[in-house]
């Protein structure tokens, strides 16, 4: 008898799903299955079914505090400096972007160019920018929001002052929906933001991109909780 | 403080993660770091293997915090799901030696009730699942345990076991057949 074959074999899919969970499957399996989680929901449904019960016989594994080095190590890789930051000079100097805001339309114009150099046009997907508007109508932030890289570059635009203790945060509104943590941002230099896989759909034009004061490290409730210091709307160039 | 209110903390944490809070990462850090790392050194015998995976699954966390929904998975479940795949890939990348982990240490385990252990999140799914296992011959019961706390593959089930792996494959087959029609009722 030929167990392999005889069990489940019309319906191999279920078994793939827990299989995968279970941790059976070989790295070539595992990978086919990681394709399927991510193009078929009925099987990633499956897989967070059985996750969601599976998962609980790892609680019997007794706890081992792990050495502080690792989480010196998770620290130090966090640390380092996005790409971004490290090369652009210019762009990171406060008083160019201070010069910037001395002016209003024809220095946003500036800007907006110089922003066309960050977000590094000749890719494939167009930039889409965002002039970030105090409710005076003074721009604050200048956004560029690159969807070949899933990045939104935020560069200040004026001096601000104060609010060293609180946090700038950066959040996306679609049209009609709710406002989604895009991250924080430095009002004191440009902050290049990976902007999460799901929500990148989010980031095109007619969405709106705000900026909150939060309490340091973000809003504690992944909602928006403080004042919007600015904000504006995403445009194709 | 209650198993709900650490859920709940630990999900909000998680939500920080998503909005790039390092201090909120530290948090999770520190409330789940050592339940995952028993977890790692279980599944790959190695110290410093080990150590690595925990790093890389903080840092997937530190990336993928954005993607953890509430409605699907519990922060816990979410956490040991991502530290368990880490671990497997490591194991069947084959830059583990796996120190094999004695045969005995599984059936130590299985026979450990799960009171007598540190639970950090009581739920009813986990209750039933006790509850289901039970329901499974010995051992079917025994093959998807030693599945999913040492991540041996088939192949390696069957040896454990000295059975063909065809056998092996009907038993947890069969085992997760019955499970999912118990966990169903």
């Amino acid at each position: 008898m030929n167990d392999d074959d005889t069990i489940g074999s019309g319906e191999h899919g279920d078994h793939a799903a827990a299989e995968y969970v279970l941790g059976v499957l070989s790295a070539a399996e595992r990978r086919a299955a990681e394709l399927r989680i991510e193009r078929e929901p009925a099987f990633a449904a499956e897989v967070a079914f059985w996750e969601a019960r599976l998962v609980g016989l790892a609680d019997q594994v007794a706890p081992v505090t792990p050495p502080a080095e690792v989480w010196r190590r998770i620290e130090a890789t966090l640390a380092t400096p996005a790409p971004f930051v490290a090369r652009a000079g210019l762009l990171q100097s406060l008083a160019f972007w201070r010069i910037c805001a001395i002016g209003a339309a024809a220095v946003a114009a500036a800007s907006l160019a110089a922003l066309i150099y960050v977000a590094e046009l000749p890719r494939a997907a167009a930039p889409l920018l965002a002039r970030l508007d105090q409710p005076s109508g003074q721009p604050e932030f200048l956004a560029a929001a690159n969807p070949a890289d899933g990045s939104v570059t935020v560069v200040p635009a004026a001096l601000l002052t104060g609010q060293q203790q609180r946090s700038y945060e950066l959040w996306v509104i679609p049209p009609g929906g709710p406002p989604h943590s895009l991250g924080l941002v430095d009002p004191e230099r440009p902050v290049k933001v990976v902007v999460p896989p799901e929500l990148l759909p989010h980031v095109s034009a007619g969405s709106t991109l705000a900026i909150t004061l939060e309490p340091p490290g973000g809003s504690p409730t992944g909602k928006p909780t403080g004042p919007v210091i600015a904000n504006g709307k995403l445009a194709s160039l | 403080m209650d198993a709900e209110t650490k859920r709940r903390q630990l999900a909000a944490a998680i939500a920080r993660v998503a909005g790039g809070d390092r201090a909120a990462l530290r948090l999770v850090y520190a409330a789940t770091s050592a339940k995952l790392f028993g977890v790692c050194l279980r599944i790959l015998g190695d110290r410093s293997e080990a150590e690595d995976v925990l790093q890389e699954v903080y840092l997937t966390v530190w990336r993928k915090a954005a993607r953890f929904d509430e409605s699907v998975a519990s922060p816990i479940t979410w956490l040991v799901a991502i530290t368990r795949n880490r671990a497997i890939d490591r194991l069947r990348s084959g830059a583990v030696a796996r120190a094999s982990v004695p045969i005995e240490a599984a059936g130590d385990i299985a026979d450990a009730g799960p009171s007598a252990i540190e639970r950090l999140e009581a739920s009813d799914e986990h209750t039933r699942l006790d509850g289901c296992l039970e329901e499974l011959e010995t051992r079917q019961r025994a093959a998807i345990r030693a599945a999913v706390l040492d991540g041996l593959t088939y192949d390696e089930l069957a040896r454990r076991s000295e059975v063909p792996l065809g056998t092996m494959k009907s038993w947890i087959r069969r085992g997760l057949m019955k499970l999912r029609a118990c966990l169903e009722r």
